[in-house]
């Protein structure tokens, strides 16, 4: 198989002088939070591209570790949004809606946002043909809507293990919003196959708790700084040009009890600015594709120009 | 032709609840509130782990935190263990008598064998003895026959049985390992509790083909294998850790009830000079609060099951 140099997902575009963002009521920064809320089974069919545990099976140590989420996090982890008026919009491996359905009863009461993580987070879009990637696409937005009357609107591939065409087919099949890319800090065009519309908005994983603590074996007390500085750099170029902040979370570490301050802290320091715009990832797509996305499209041609008869081909 | 075939989307699992049978789910939020006996809301619970790490261990299927990191004969990484059962185990007494703390040792079999003046020490201070497998390098996971299990089940209970005189009732597997079966064989040599899923805060029940066990929580993120030997952080940010997981389970127990505060404690980790000192701090800390006390696993087991909600 001939493997592809780069994703042909996105063009370029300097981060200097690009159409104003200008997000609604004037604010300079949508913040928006998306809590990971997943299934790791134990026992889970082989992939041919990965192990999928760490242990021979059962990995008891590695799926408690995520189990706990489930069982614990995910009621601290809400209850401190709540607190400070915080909306979710929930990355949800879709089959909790069918294994714990009260967890998904709270989400709707809270008026958080469901996106799809794909079924399992142990089931990988790796191997899979474009049709059986569209199954995933499809059950993810059966499941969402009987769950909770919502249209399925964003997308986080499963274990970030998205294809070469995964966002064409998204396109394809009526997504509107990819967290796939991380390419930059503001929404961008996605170039999809079809011309068909998709956003791209910044997941950022450099706030993500997973590779802060888990990966990068970050403390807690460092982590909360990475938040704040990320924001405060963040905030003050949202005086010229709108931008966006995500923090990404999974219940199973934010919601143990010796990280479940930083949340706290972390959104009592952002609600306190003004010029916030508490957002869903729904509604930051939604307004970027009608007010921006063809400023921005029109503005990135040229450089996006071929540079020489070889380029041009 | 895909890799992936058609009965890939078959999901066989995907219903109300987990995707095994071993417990059920729950909601620490739908736990009733209870008080544990003695008007007590937060217990905490010592478990000391006493290690024996062969210096002709293997390092596969899975390696334990300790487990020989350079070539045979690693006499660096065989020697720094052992000093936790020479030297940090003595200091770690020193810390826990002056608070009145009575732990679970838990213990590879191994290290009381050869230790004879180590579990004296220990039954002197009436801690608990719980069975933590043979030794470092005899891990148990999916690569294990039954037999071979069995008898390493078998050793652990009978050796620290004759040796503490004790009924070791509690059953840590080392490193956090289990084969699909360990439970059950666990359960079947006269466990009563284990202390190996992390995905709770308080006790459940858990399912064997030799009867329930209950399941008890011992925080691996907050144990001192994990923050200081392999996160390889300073002791500040245990120090730190632990009491911020001390703020919000006292405040979680005065508001929704009973809660446990699991300390995972390692003698050649906590042990060394430059850290047992944040230990002292943290249960000085821990102990000044009303409604708290410390317990061990079996005492622990038997208050839940007397007072704690069922489900």
């Amino acid at each position: 198989m001939q493997k592809w140099r780069e994703p042909n997902s996105y063009d370029y575009a300097p981060y200097r002088d690009r159409p104003k963002i200008t997000w609604p009521g004037g604010a300079r920064l949508a913040f928006w939070v998306a809590p990971n809320i997943e299934f790791y089974e134990i026992a889970p069919p082989p992939s041919p591209t990965r192990e999928i545990w760490y242990r021979p099976e059962p990995d008891i140590l590695n799926y408690s570790m995520r189990d706990y989420g489930n069982r614990v996090g995910f009621d601290r982890m809400a209850d401190v949004m709540e607190k400070h008026g915080v909306r979710g919009s929930a990355s949800l491996n879709v089959a909790v809606c069918d294994h714990f359905p009260e967890i998904i009863e709270r989400c709707s009461k809270l008026e958080w946002e469901l996106f799809s993580h794909g079924i399992y987070n142990t089931r990988y879009l790796y191997n899979m043909t474009e049709d059986q990637q569209r199954l995933i696409i499809r059950d993810s937005a059966e499941t969402i809507l009987r769950a909770s009357g919502q249209r399925l609107d964003g997308w986080l591939s499963p274990a970030i293990s998205n294809g070469e065409t995964t966002q064409d087919l998204l396109a394809e099949e009526g997504i509107r919003y990819t967290l796939d890319l991380f390419h930059d800090d503001q929404p961008m065009p996605v170039k999809t196959r079809s011309g068909k519309r998709l956003v791209s908005i910044p997941y950022m994983m450099e706030c993500n708790d997973v590779p802060v603590l888990n990966f990068k074996n970050i403390s807690p007390r460092n982590y909360l700084e990475i938040i704040k500085a990320h924001f405060d750099r963040l905030y003050a170029e949202g005086a010229d040009s709108g931008t966006v902040m995500c923090l990404p979370l999974h219940p199973y570490l934010i919601g143990q009890p010796h990280r479940l301050h930083i949340l706290d802290e972390a959104l009592k320091y952002v609600t306190a600015h003004d010029g916030v715009w508490l957002a869903t990832g729904r509604e930051i797509a939604a307004w970027f594709e009608k007010n921006h996305y063809d400023d921005f499209a029109e503005w990135m041609r040229p450089f996006n120009q071929p540079t020489s008869p070889e380029a041009a081909q | 032709m895909s890799a992936i075939t058609e009965d890939y989307f078959i999901y066989e699992n995907r219903g109300p609840g987990t995707d095994h049978d071993r417990y059920d789910h729950r909601s620490l939020r739908s736990v009733p509130h209870f008080t544990w006996p003695g008007d007590k809301r937060l217990l905490i619970w010592a478990s000391v782990h006493l290690e024996f790490f062969p210096m002709d261990m293997p390092s596969a299927p899975v390696k334990p935190i300790g487990g020989m990191d350079r070539p045979y004969p690693s006499v660096w990484d065989f020697s720094s263990r052992d000093y936790g059962n020479r030297v940090g185990i003595y200091r770690l007494m020193e810390v826990l008598d002056k608070h009145g703390v009575r732990a679970t040792a838990a213990m590879n079999s191994e290290a009381a064998a050869r230790h004879p003046h180590l579990m004296s020490e220990i039954l002197a201070r009436d801690w608990e003895i719980a069975a933590a497998g043979v030794d470092m390098g005899r891990l148990h996971h999916a690569q294990l026959s039954k037999e071979l299990e069995e008898t390493l089940v078998g050793e652990s209970f009978a050796r620290l049985r004759g040796l503490s005189g004790q009924a070791v009732t509690g059953w840590h597997s080392p490193g956090h390992s289990q084969s699909a079966m360990t439970p059950d064989i666990v359960a079947a040599a006269g466990g009563k509790y284990i202390f190996d899923w992390i995905n709770d805060d308080l006790p459940y029940g858990f399912r064997t083909t030799a009867g329930e066990l209950t399941q008890l929580p011992l925080s691996y993120d907050l144990s001192d294998h994990k923050i200081l030997a392999l996160q390889n952080m300073p002791i500040g940010d245990y120090e730190y850790q632990l009491s911020a997981a001390f703020d919000v389970l006292s405040a979680e127990s005065a508001q929704r009830g009973g809660r446990i505060l699991s300390l995972s404690l390692t003698p050649w980790i906590i042990g060394q000079p430059g850290r047992i000192d944040a230990l002292d701090r943290l249960l000085t800390r821990f102990l000044a609060e009303d409604g708290i006390a410390a317990a061990t696993g079996e005492e622990i087991r038997q208050a839940w099951l007397s007072v704690g909600p069922k489900g």
